[in-house]
């Protein structure tokens, strides 16, 4: 009974109410670390993700399910499932892999096309800014050509997930906006 | 488009409705409480059959939680559709693996046991890691689940199976300390051993013996089962060997539970033939009282139990000879209980209890159940003439039976009398007719009683009053009467022809083949009346008595026995469903079935064989009949090679025949 009405007073208040954002990329991007890095603040030893990860957050008050969907080729395509109801997507991108920015680029503009995404902020962060020959984020934003974004609040953010750097900073700017757009 | 307009639009577009519209958002809803009711709701309206099976991808979304409740929901789910949906169950890898490392043994149970029964191919591949794990976990629990699982893996994907060495670690789980996860290596390694056809899986050396002996005092009852079944199916060597066996088993004859009690026995059935002497006898008659104990239990259970107790007795016929009491029926056993009961009376009648099952068959003869007083008439027809000592209490028994309900049970008691006649010719001639003096053909309902009936006339022609009346009588009814009933109505209007000549049977014999050959349809009554026919105008009187009046062999018993080879295979098979059917297993269960999971090719093999093999069937046809077609030499060569391009037409036609019809067998491969 406690629960029924825990759940109704909830929801007239938004109390309980989760907010989902979706952590896509290629695979090997750091996905999976940045959600476990966001979580528990540390870095955990991470196997390439056959499926999908999913925890809750408590960020400036606000419940955050986060959905790290794997990047292997061949569950991109099930990326679909989860974009209904989405409040924003963070892209992470791997920015010492140079051969694939490409690919990544391709996935991006793909998805962003997506009905279900229509209303979906943006965030990228630029991953692996602590390891040799990254490429910054301008060049990064360059290469996924997000000036040609329309109609979609998005930002890029160097960032490295093993060190923890530049992580709450997207965030901040994210949650910002969902609460600006959204709520 | 404006935020505004978008809104509008969502806001007008036509509300999409029904249940599993409902259902799919209320599964990606943002509150918690919202997407477990909702799971809720989906194994619900799956538990009544309705199909959810579309709400896959969804369902699947809410996997990742670490509210046990919600996980095991979705667990069931996927096992249940993960086969309509094998490409997405891939999605779900990443928590199996990461549940089957959770700090509770009950979430690493749950996972490898859902990964077990989820059996979609591309899965094998990721199920590995997990399985090697938690078959060496620290809580038994999660091994005992694991090596289920190594079968289930096995039936899907045999060669990775060996190839990771799921098996020697399963051999290895026999030495586990837990006698639940030894029971479950050992089921396993059973099920493994029955789906490759190869019995070296499982090598019960001395070591494994003796580590089965001891675990099996501190089994569950499922794994005590288990163990013995396995041990049945050891073939010891020595006597030595099977005696221990034996003595280590017989405790088990006293578990409360019945298949326990039916394992045990089993097992020492298997091997008692192994030792010899007072020891023998010492171990047969221990089985006798955890038989009985059967009988102490629900009727359903009772029924499997005395299908079983048959079985034994055919093979050991002394065992319960002393527990004839036991089996009498109660007033309150259902019918097919009460019919099962006196299978085995019958079975274990002697001379020193004769009088006493006679007398306890006499007033199940006087129930009000038809079906019970045939059968109780019958048994008393089949123990009569199994002893000869009680014959004649029989008779009169049988006599009574008759005087005081004749209209009830004159139909069964006619066939148990002709019986009787078959097995004593003389002796109760004089008892016996006189019941019959007085009857006609219209007495009786069934085709059985009426051939009894016409079938004792005719054998006893000179002592039956009022003889041709009733010949007028078969005569009359006979083109109504069923097959059986006109047969044995030839033989004996021609029996009462050559043993009492005179107009009136002269005329009823002409009567009656008259009918017989002109009016009758069924092949077999106009062959045999062409056959006597034949026979009479012969002119050779004593050839016709030999034909005709020959008298019949003596019966020894009329209870059906198993034929040896059957016996010796339901004997094998205690237990199991073979037993109640009273048919070995390979005759209901599909052997090919079990291959065709090991081995898929096997299928479309046999498939491309029998193309082939028509293939050639019909060419070779063709080839023919071109030849017969031909009848003039010179042109040989040329028709034969017309043939030939006949033939390969025929050939690329079959083909395509054959090509449309490759598509079908795919979705039979499991």
């Amino acid at each position: 009974m406690g629960n029924v009405f825990s759940g109704i007073f909830g929801k007239l208040w938004g109390v309980n109410k989760e907010i989902r954002i979706l952590l896509l990329g290629l695979d090997g991007a750091g996905k999976t670390t940045i959600l476990y890095m966001l979580q528990m603040g540390e870095v955990i030893k991470t196997k390439p993700t056959i499926g999908f990860n999913v925890e809750t957050l408590k960020y400036k008050n606000i419940s955050i399910n986060m959905w790290d969907l794997g990047g292997q080729t061949s569950i991109r395509p099930y990326w679909r499932c989860y974009y209904a109801d989405t409040a924003a997507v963070i892209f992470v991108v791997d920015s010492t892999d140079k051969e694939r920015l490409e690919t990544a680029r391709d996935e991006l503009h793909t998805m962003l096309k997506e009905e279900e995404l229509s209303d979906s902020a943006l965030l990228v962060f630029a991953n692996k800014q602590d390891q040799a020959g990254a490429l910054g984020a301008s060049e990064v934003s360059k290469a996924l050509n997000l000036v040609a974004l329309k109609d979609r609040s998005w930002s890029i953010v160097a960032s490295s997930a093993i060190k923890g750097e530049g992580l709450t900073e997207g965030l901040d700017w994210l949650i910002d906006v969902i609460k600006e757009e959204q709520m | 488009m404006s935020k505004l307009e978008k809104r509008l639009r969502n806001l007008f577009s036509s509300p999409r409705k029904g249940e599993t519209f409902e259902l799919k958002s209320g599964l990606a809803s943002n509150y918690a409480m919202e997407r477990k009711e909702s799971i809720r709701r989906v194994i619900a309206a799956m538990t009544v059959g309705k199909d959810v099976s579309s709400l896959f991808p969804d369902v699947l979304k809410n996997i990742a939680t670490h509210d046990l409740e919600q996980k095991k929901l979705v667990y069931l789910y996927l096992m249940n559709y993960a086969k309509t949906n094998p490409e997405l169950s891939i999605l779900a890898v990443n928590t199996f693996v990461k549940d089957s490392e959770d700090p509770n043994p009950l979430v690493r149970a749950l996972s490898i046991r859902t990964m077990g029964c989820i059996r979609v191919d591309k899965m094998v591949d990721y199920m590995a890691t997990p399985l090697k794990k938690t078959l060496m976990d620290t809580n038994p629990y999660v091994r005992k689940t694991a090596a289920i699982c190594v079968a289930k893996l096995f039936e899907l994907h045999s060669d990775s199976c060996i190839e990771q060495g799921f098996l020697d670690r399963l051999v290895a789980l026999i030495d586990d300390s837990n006698p639940m996860v030894v029971a479950n290596a050992i089921s396993s390694l059973v099920e493994i051993s029955r789906f490759s056809n190869d019995s070296k899986v499982l090598n019960l050396s001395p070591v494994v013996l003796r580590k089965l002996l001891m675990t099996l005092n501190e089994c569950t009852e499922w794994g005590r089962i288990t163990i013995l079944t396995c041990l049945a199916d050891f073939e010891s060597t020595n006597s030595e060997d099977a005696f221990h066996i034996m003595e280590r088993c017989s405790p088990q004859l006293q578990h409360e539970n019945p298949a326990v009690v039916l394992a045990a026995v089993k097992v020492i059935i298997k091997n008692i033939d192994q030792i010899e002497g007072e020891a023998k006898q010492v171990l047969l008659a221990k089985l006798s009282s955890p038989l009985v104990s059967l009988l102490s239990t629900p009727p359903e259970i009772q029924y499997v139990g005395l299908k079983n107790i048959k079985v034994i007795l055919e093979k050991y016929p002394t065992i319960l000879s002393r527990e004839l009491r036991v089996f009498f029926c109660k007033y309150s056993d259902p019918l097919y209980l009460k019919l099962e009961k006196i299978e085995i009376l019958i079975r274990l009648v002697n001379d020193s209890n004769a009088t006493l099952l006679l007398s306890e068959l006499k007033e199940y003869a006087l129930e009000f159940d038809q079906q019970f007083v045939d059968r109780a008439i019958q048994a008393i027809g089949q123990i009569s003439i199994k002893l000869p000592s009680i014959s004649k209490k029989a008779v009169d028994i049988l006599y009574d039976i008759v005087a005081s309900r004749p209209e009830y049970v004159i139909d069964q008691a006619i066939v148990v009398l002709q019986e009787f006649l078959r097995r004593y010719p003389v002796e109760f001639t004089s008892s016996i007719i006189p019941i019959i003096a007085d009857m006609s053909i219209q007495d009786f309902n069934n085709p059985r009683a009426i051939s009894s009936y016409i079938w004792i006339i005719g054998e006893y022609t000179s002592k039956i009053p009022h003889l041709e009346s009733k010949l007028q009588r078969v005569a009359e009814t006979f083109l109504e009467a069923d097959p059986s009933v006109q047969l044995v109505s030839l033989t004996t209007v021609c029996k009462c022809h050559l043993s009492k000549p005179t107009a009136q049977t002269q005329q009823v014999l002409q009567q009656v083949l008259e009918y017989a050959t002109q009016k009758v349809d069924n092949s077999d009554v106009r062959d045999k009346a062409f056959i006597y026919w034949r026979l009479l105008s012969l002119e050779q009187e004593h050839i016709q008595k030999e034909v005709i009046l020959t008298t019949l062999p003596k019966l020894d018993t009329i209870i059906p026995l198993f034929p040896t080879s059957v016996l010796n295979e339901l004997v094998n098979e205690i237990s199991m469903l073979s037993t109640v059917y009273e048919r070995p297993g390979r005759d209901f269960v599909n052997t090919d079935d079990t291959n065709r999971y090991l081995n898929p090719n096997i299928q479309s093999r046999r498939i491309e064989e029998l193309q082939l093999i028509a293939k050639q069937e019909i060419m070779d046809n063709t080839v023919k009949a071109e030849h017969l077609l031909d009848f003039d030499d010179d042109i040989e060569e040329d028709g034969l090679s017309g043939s030939n391009s006949i033939g390969i037409n025929e050939l690329n036609e079959l083909n395509d025949l054959f090509s449309g019809f490759n598509v079908s067998p795919t979705p039979i491969e499991k």
